[in-house]
């Protein structure tokens, strides 16, 4: 999988989670960029992301990942 | 000596220390406030209980150190659980026992058992406990989590767990971005030493000015609630509310002030939390240290466990996407309040009062929201203008009031007592007759509260845009001059504090 093709997927997971047909994200997307994307949603979407990947985030990668960019990082080495 | 900051031998103290810390060779710097860390423990209270805290950081040492040298996943995570068990063993223990003994004796009482079914202990709390315990469990999840750097010196381990500006009343310390900098060199920066000292005169300003007002009225109503229905409690309970914040954020002022005077950069803990719109923001905004440890280290855990996915889809099949995704989250969300509740202690009156009222408010707001979005659209207001977000401000105050009545309240039977009583008489003239002045503040003392509370309000606003130090930094030498000793002065001479007054202590320093 490509990294635009990463992207794109997580585009369709970030849709779905926020309900929200109108997102798109790239490297530099961060939760400021998504009013939905607090605290509480974050592990819904963490989930979500995990399910689609067929891969799992550590403890540490979800508290410290700063943008999307960084969790395509994260995919793109586990798949 | 005390432990309070504002006492005078404290100041003397601090001052030492900071003459000596820039006197001393850099690489010293870090042992020196070790050692002040553990003379301030000796001397704020009973200095045996020092044994706590060194045992915790020896603890964490040990477990750190375990984890870091090996790859042996069972290993790491026995170290870890063995140094998480031990620490919350020891927080239950010292804290929250008695809590449980007394609540089982409660429901005994409620069917009809006339004596206790069991013995409540008495043992000595360290001071800091609950700040000391956060930080330094938090430091080892993360070593765990391989997201901190492990620390190879026991002492320099120590220091960040028992440094004393914070650990009696945080802010609760992350180490992976608060710890490191603690062994760096900090040579004499003028700027950085000017700045801290300024934001502690404003710390002693909220602290002794407004802080130790709002406490005669508050006491004088709270403590004789049976003689003050109505307006009285509804007036003690915002004064609580001016009284706590500038009580608790006063006190981080002059924690973080005093850390900046030596090079060292804490995490803030408030940014104008009566400002927030809901209840989820006045969180983001208030004990903001706490909230985000409970995030990391109980509600993000607590929603990755097996139970909890697997509950998760269950709920999701039953209930369709969204909902189901609401309740798990709910569920998770009781938890994680009613853990941020009697973090500030095993009663009730905590659990409810700083835990489950919130967590009530927030569900409630989530389910709400929809509907109440809807009446706006219907009456065509627009919610994006500027006086909604100031009724929102002042609905997200009420309701954080009625949290503080159970905060202050002697019991959480008490606290209900007094809301029945805030809401049965109607009282509201004593607020304009005079009988206000008969509460502990006279008229004079009275308009010197209010003047400072407009101060700290316009101080609040401008906050919102810059950091006021820096704006008036910009401005010309006699300006900075008169803002700064005119602040000075005014605390000086309208603080109360002193030989023959007997100032509070801060009140986090309990917890």
């Amino acid at each position: 999988m490509t990294r635009e093709e990463v992207f794109k997927t997580l585009s369709e997971v970030f849709q779905d989670v926020f309900d929200d047909e109108t997102i798109t994200v790239n490297g530099t997307t961060t939760s400021e960029d998504i009013e939905d994307w607090d605290s509480l949603e974050h592990i819904n979407l963490i989930a979500a992301v995990e399910q689609e990947f067929g891969m799992k985030f550590t403890m540490g990668q979800v508290v410290t990942m700063k943008n999307v960019g960084e969790m395509a990082d994260i995919i793109i080495s586990q798949i | 000596m005390g432990a309070t900051f504002t006492s005078f031998y404290f100041l003397c103290f601090y001052a030492c220390i900071l003459i000596i810390y820039y006197l001393i060779p850099p690489k010293t710097q870090w042992v020196f406030l070790l050692l002040s860390s553990i003379a301030y423990y000796l001397l704020s209270g009973n200095g045996i209980l020092i044994l706590y805290p060194v045992c915790a950081c020896l603890a964490a040492y040990a477990g750190i150190r375990i984890m870091s040298g090996t790859d042996n996943l069972k290993k790491k995570r026995a170290a870890m659980a063995g140094v998480v068990l031990l620490l919350v063993g020891s927080l239950v223990m010292l804290k929250y026992v008695n809590f449980g003994i007394n609540t089982v004796n409660g429901i005994a009482g409620i069917f009809g058992s006339e004596e206790a079914v069991l013995t409540g202990f008495k043992f000595m709390v360290p001071l800091g406990i609950s700040f000391y315990t956060f930080s330094i469990l938090g430091y080892v999840i993360d070593v765990y989590n391989g997201i901190a750097v492990p620390q190879k010196n026991f002492f320099k381990t120590a220091l960040y767990g028992m440094y004393f500006p914070s650990i009696l009343s945080g802010p609760i310390l992350r180490y992976r971005e608060d710890g490191e900098q603690f062994f760096t060199h900090h040579p004499f920066n003028y700027r950085e030493v000017t700045f801290g000292l300024q934001r502690m005169v404003w710390g002693f300003f909220k602290t002794l000015v407004i802080s130790e007002r709002m406490r005669f009225v508050v006491d004088t109503v709270y403590g004789n609630y049976g003689d003050y229905p109505g307006a009285y409690i509804w007036l003690a309970t915002v004064c609580y509310a001016f009284q706590l914040y500038t009580n608790f954020s006063g006190c981080m002022d002059i924690v973080l002030g005093m850390s900046q005077t030596f090079g060292l950069k804490l995490p803030e803990n408030f940014e104008t939390p009566f400002f927030a719109k809901n209840i989820s923001e006045y969180w983001r905004r208030w004990h903001i240290t706490l909230g985000v440890w409970m995030k990391e280290y109980v509600f993000y855990p607590l929603l990755r466990t097996g139970v909890f996915t697997r509950l998760s889809k269950n709920m999701r099949e039953r209930f369709g996407k969204k909902r189901g995704k609401q309740l798990t989250t709910f569920l998770a969300m009781f938890v994680l309040w009613f853990s941020v509740g009697i973090w500030h202690g095993g009663d009730w009156k905590y659990v409810i009062g700083s835990g489950l009222l919130h967590w009530f408010y927030i569900v409630s707001g989530e389910l709400l929201t929809p509907f109440f979005n809807k009446f706006m659209e219907k009456l065509h207001i627009d919610p994006k203008k500027r006086w909604v977000d100031v009724l929102r401000m002042l609905r997200t105050f009420f309701l954080v009031n009625i949290g503080f009545v159970f905060f202050r309240a002697d019991s959480a039977a008490d606290a209900f007592y007094m809301l029945k009583g805030a809401v049965s008489v109607w009282n509201a003239v004593i607020l304009f007759d005079g009988s206000v002045f008969t509460l502990g503040l006279d008229f004079i003392e009275f308009t010197i509260a209010i003047v400072s509370l407009l101060i700290l309000f316009a101080v609040s606003v401008m906050q919102q845009k810059e950091s006021v130090r820096e704006r008036i930094e910009k401005k010309k030498l006699p300006v900075r001059w008169i803002i700064w000793y005119a602040l000075l002065f005014y605390t000086i001479l309208l603080g109360n504090y002193g030989p023959g007054y007997s100032a509070a202590e801060f009140i986090y320093q309990g917890f």
